[in-house]
């Protein structure tokens, strides 16, 4: 999904690591990755060594060590994941599973940032990565003795339930359940020429413990799936679409809107329009968003410029709380309490517990997304928003689930309000932003044009584009119909996060669409 | 970093585990694939260092085939219980899969390269002083970096981004066929991205380069750079809507080029997902353009003796003079097409099965110098700039609107800096409509281009 503009296009070290983002097996490993952890349901389990990766008095020598020589804050983040996969491409099912281990560890000093990693569990390595950081950023007066550090564990009520763990179907299952829905996308329409289908499990097993005494632990099971269609049209023409939905929960949240088929479904659908549709118009004119997924495009163009790290270097929206960075009526929240939901935890991935945070509101900008080394620098406190894809990461500030609360408007109107313009089923496409000036892009997948307040023909090839802060304060319409969305975007920023979004019915007077059609000019903005 | 004969040890035993584990059934082939790297990177802001992350990491992947059914699984843990246990989990699970007669464990006949346990030919493609260089003289190349563009000119407000990152690693290969070998790779580089200010305009810039070599790679250059295009887009505007010429700068030709290398591999072709099918021998781009992938360049960025598989890399020229010649492949889709491999399975590290992918792919530059390019437009536009190029393309039909920004051309001459446009079109369209091609190819990675002009595209802007 969404991008944020990275430096390196392609990455310098395209010979390096790989991610959680690849796979492999071994359902011993699983089961005992799960079984010395109260991620099965309901509120976590009071501590005991037991629910922990590593003992107590181990993580407690490594955070010692870590902090003998000066520095200011230190953490170590030890991470056990299994990724468990089945994917049909070209009506061929392959399963891939992986295990990946590791401790990250961390030390702050003067607003500086030590990092490395091991992916032995070994206490010698572990102490002795903490004493390669310390060293990185020791202060030259610092003492050489390790303090002992006391840690106590924390706990937090909040728990999703992953209903059914991935490791309680059998491979023979998971491929039969997967064979209905590559069968169902391949019937979906005659047309079709290539489907493929992806379903994604990942348990992630975390143990944080910091200098400030502290021990959380939390056990996350994501699940993401993933369906894109490819149909010719009898003129030769080809075209794709896609849908997706993630969650922090088992296969049984896939219900209803959810559900695989009706992604699958819905992959198709898409694609088949486009065959129908006109090359989108180009110019600055109306656009009405459709409730649900298209939150993405705040996520993009706002939501980015909003972070702690990126404010403190000067983004956008640096020196904004308390002014105007919204057209009045417009609240955009990033919340990371939502059941289930790909952006909701119980602690972040430094030990903040996570919190629902209003950044702007009827808008007038309210806060920042924040971790504890960039809010600190912007004497401001974590607002639970330090994220790390893996223990090979250091946390940085990023988005949850980011969404435009509802406003007054029946959803209705808006699009009966609007003479001439498109309407956007779903963005899509993906997007980037460059947070300096502001300017972001979204590709779109689905979307029609509006003619005299109707919904009329299928368009495609449209991109959206301008300034953030502009398009927000460009809305003149917020629908009563907000729609969260359980997305298996991940976000990237040097490294990937699960992020949900949403947003109700709305509508930007004013926005560059871009596109192969005719260019159209000097449109009105709608009625009011 | 060093040879671990270990690793090659490890990566033999995964193989023979495969084949007992499968003892009694159908014949078991495997192949397993070892990375093990160290990398640094350095974020310095504001002339001080903000973050340094110290990385060194091993993991093995590992491909059975039973059957014709093929599946894989990869970990970080090299001991023999954990490889061993993944081995007898992936043999076990593998009946499951879908059987493919085209699966294949390349051996001689695929083209892979048996080595016997020596390392792969040396290509250059590896700097000991990488991994060498302490970690203060990577963290004074950033700092230089960064200080080259503050001081370029009082407009610079800041740095938002600056990256100093390096990366060793080596590999180590084995299989059931024979093919037991190593080789090693580096790269190290910068990236950088400059706000511009005056008054209150705002712009950004930003320019990355990697290079295989440690003394080959100018932090102050690479600084300049991106803070000369920071300020070069102060005061830049919207245009009206209009069809016109455009001049490509290299930068964005190469990132263009990467999204097309994906519609030639042939694994898109095959799949039914690329307009390239059915092209090989017709002209699918104008006459002057030629593009070539070189997994042996000497000295390349992607340089490297064998494939993700153990195939020999080649030069292969994919289109000749507007003339596509062939695809990508590997040794899958290469016995699914009746082809040879060219040598293009890349592998993301260990952790990932590869896929078809370029080497080092790049435009053949042409006799125009990019001056020249530029005198033949009476007014068209220079595109320096584009935003989410990867989301702008339809991959499946190769329409685009990309958001774009760069300069005006006017009766030959660069003249004010654009932003908030669009650049509308097909990109099937687009390679026949390229009709200057520059002799300045410029790599950035892996992927090289010079300046080259399309004939016509259509801008959407607000400007009037």
């Amino acid at each position: 999904m969404s991008k944020k503009k990275s430096m390196s296009r392609r990455s310098f070290i395209g010979k390096s690591t790989a991610g959680l983002s690849s796979v492999a097996f071994s359902s011993a490993l699983m089961e005992m990755l799960l079984s010395s952890t109260g991620c099965k349901s309901g509120p976590d389990r009071a501590s005991g060594a037991s629910d922990l990766i590593l003992p107590e008095d181990v993580l407690s020598k490594a955070v010692s060590h870590l902090m003998s020589k000066g520095a200011d804050f230190g953490d170590v983040y030890v991470e056990r994941a299994a990724v468990d996969s089945v994917a049909s491409d070209d009506r061929k099912i392959n399963t891939t599973t992986t295990i990946q281990k590791g401790v990250g560890i961390r030390a702050v000093k003067g607003g500086r940032t030590f990092y490395a990693y091991t992916d032995s569990f070994e206490p010698k390595h572990v102490y002795e990565t903490a004493r390669y950081v310390a060293a990185a950023a020791a202060a030259p007066t610092a003492s050489t003795t390790p303090s002992a550090i006391t840690l106590t564990p924390f706990t937090s009520g909040l728990s999703f339930p992953i209903k059914p763990l991935p490791s309680e179907i059998g491979v023979d299952q998971k491929i039969e359940f997967f064979k209905a829905l590559m069968d169902r996308a391949w019937s979906a329409d005659p047309r079709i020429v290539q489907a493929i289908q992806f379903i994604r499990e990942i348990i992630r097993q975390v143990n944080i413990a910091t200098s400030s005494g502290k021990i959380v632990r939390q056990t996350l099971g994501l699940t993401e799936f993933i369906a894109r269609t490819y149909i010719k049209g009898a003129d030769g023409q080809l075209q794709a679409a896609w849908d997706q939905r993630g969650a922090y929960a088992g296969r049984d949240f896939f219900t209803g809107e959810n559900a695989f088929e009706r992604v699958v479904d819905a992959a198709a659908a898409k694609a088949a329009k486009l065959l129908e549709a006109v090359d989108s118009p180009r110019g600055v004119f109306p656009v009405v968003l459709a409730a649900g997924e298209n939150g993405v495009l705040f996520h993009e163009s706002c939501g980015h410029g909003m972070e702690a790290d990126l404010v403190f270097k000067g983004s956008n929206y640096k020196d904004q709380i308390g002014k105007q960075t919204a057209a009045k009526g417009v609240t955009l929240i990033d919340d990371g309490t939502i059941e289930s939901f790909p952006g909701s935890y119980a602690f972040d991935d430094e030990g903040t517990p996570s919190e629902r945070t209003v950044l702007v509101e009827d808008g007038i900008q309210r806060n920042y997304l924040c971790d504890i080394i960039y809010g600190e620098k912007l004497k401001m406190k974590s607002t639970g928003n330090g994220r790390r894809q893996s223990f090979r990461f250091p946390p940085i500030p990023r988005m949850r689930n980011t969404f435009i609360d509802k406003g007054p408007v029946p959803a209705a109107d808006i699009v009966a309000d609007t003479k001439r313009g498109i309407y956007i089923v779903d963005v899509g496409g993906g997007g980037e932003v460059d947070v300096i000036t502001g300017n972001f892009m979204m590709g779109v997948g689905s979307a029609y044009l509006i003619e005299n307040g109707k919904i009329t023909r299928p368009v495609k090839g449209a991109t959206i584009s301008g300034m953030g802060v502009e398009a927000m304060k460009s809305i003149d319409m917020v629908g009563d119909d907000l729609k969260m969305f359980p997305s298996a975007g991940r976000c990237g920023k040097m490294q990937t996060a699960p992020v949900g979004v949403g947003m109700p019915t709305i509508r930007v007077r004013g926005i560059l669409v871009g596109g192969k059609g005719e260019a159209w000019t000097d449109i009105e903005g709608g009625k009011r | 970093m060093n040879f671990k004969k270990e690793y090659l040890d490890i990566a033999r035993f995964a193989v023979e585990r495969a084949k007992k584990a499968g003892a009694g059934g159908a014949a078991v082939t495997a192949e397993a694939y070892i990375n093990d790297s160290e990398s640094i990177q350095v974020t310095v802001n504001a002339r001080a260092v903000e973050q340094m992350i110290a990385v060194k990491e091993a993991g093995i992947g590992v491909r059975v085939l039973r059957d014709g059914k093929m599946a894989f699984g990869s970990a970080n843990d090299l001991s023999k219980e954990a490889v061993g246990a993944m081995v007898d989990g992936l043999v076990k699970k593998v009946v499951y899969h879908t059987a493919d007669e085209f699966n294949v464990i390349p051996g001689k006949d695929d083209g892979a390269l048996a080595s016997n346990g020596l390392g792969y030919e040396d290509l250059g493609s590896y700097d000991p002083r990488v991994a060498e260089v302490p970690v203060q003289e990577k963290i004074k190349t950033a700092l230089r970096m960064e200080a080259a563009g503050l001081g370029f000119s009082p407009k610079i407000a800041g740095s938002m981004m600056a990256v100093y990152q390096d990366g060793t690693s080596y590999a180590y290969l084995a299989n059931s066929n024979g093919v037991s070998g190593w080789f090693r790779q580096s790269g190290c580089g910068g990236g950088i991205d400059f706000t511009a200010a005056e008054g209150e305009l705002r712009e950004s810039g930003s320019f990355s380069k990697g290079v295989v070599k440690w003394a080959d790679f100018e932090p102050e250059k690479v600084g300049r750079k991106a803070a000369e295009k920071a300020v070069s887009m102060l005061g830049a505007k919207p245009i009206a809507s209009a069809e016109m010429p455009m001049v490509v700068s290299p930068e964005i030709g190469t990132q263009i080029f990467s999204f097309i290398a994906d519609m030639l591999s042939a694994d898109s072709v095959q799949k039914g997902r690329s307009l390239f099918a059915e092209k090989v021998g017709t002209q699918v781009a104008s006459k002057g353009f030629t593009l070539i992938d070189d997994g042996r360049l000497k000295g390349g960025f992607s340089t490297a003796p064998v494939d993700g598989e153990g195939v020999a890399t080649q030069t292969t020229p994919l289109i000749v003079d507007g003339v596509l010649k062939t695809y990508l492949y590997d040794c899958y889709t290469a016995r699914k097409g009746k082809a040879k491999s060219t040598g293009n399975h890349t592998r993301g590290g260990y952790g990932s099965a590869g896929r078809i992918g370029t080497t080092n792919l790049y435009l053949k530059p042409g006799d125009a110098a990019p001056e020249a390019i530029f005198a033949g437009i009476d007014r068209g536009f220079y595109l320096t700039v584009v935003l989410g190029l990867f989301a702008a393309i339809d991959a499946a039909s190769g329409d685009f609107s990309i958001p774009s920004a760069g300069f005006m051309i006017e009766k030959g001459r660069k003249t004010y800096p654009v932003r908030g446009v669009t650049i509308g079109g097909n990109i099937f369209e687009l390679l026949k409509a390229v009709d200057k091609v520059g002799n300045d190819l410029t790599w950035f990675q892996s992927l090289g281009s010079p300046t080259f002009s399309v004939s016509s595209v259509k801008i959407g802007g607000s400007g009037k």
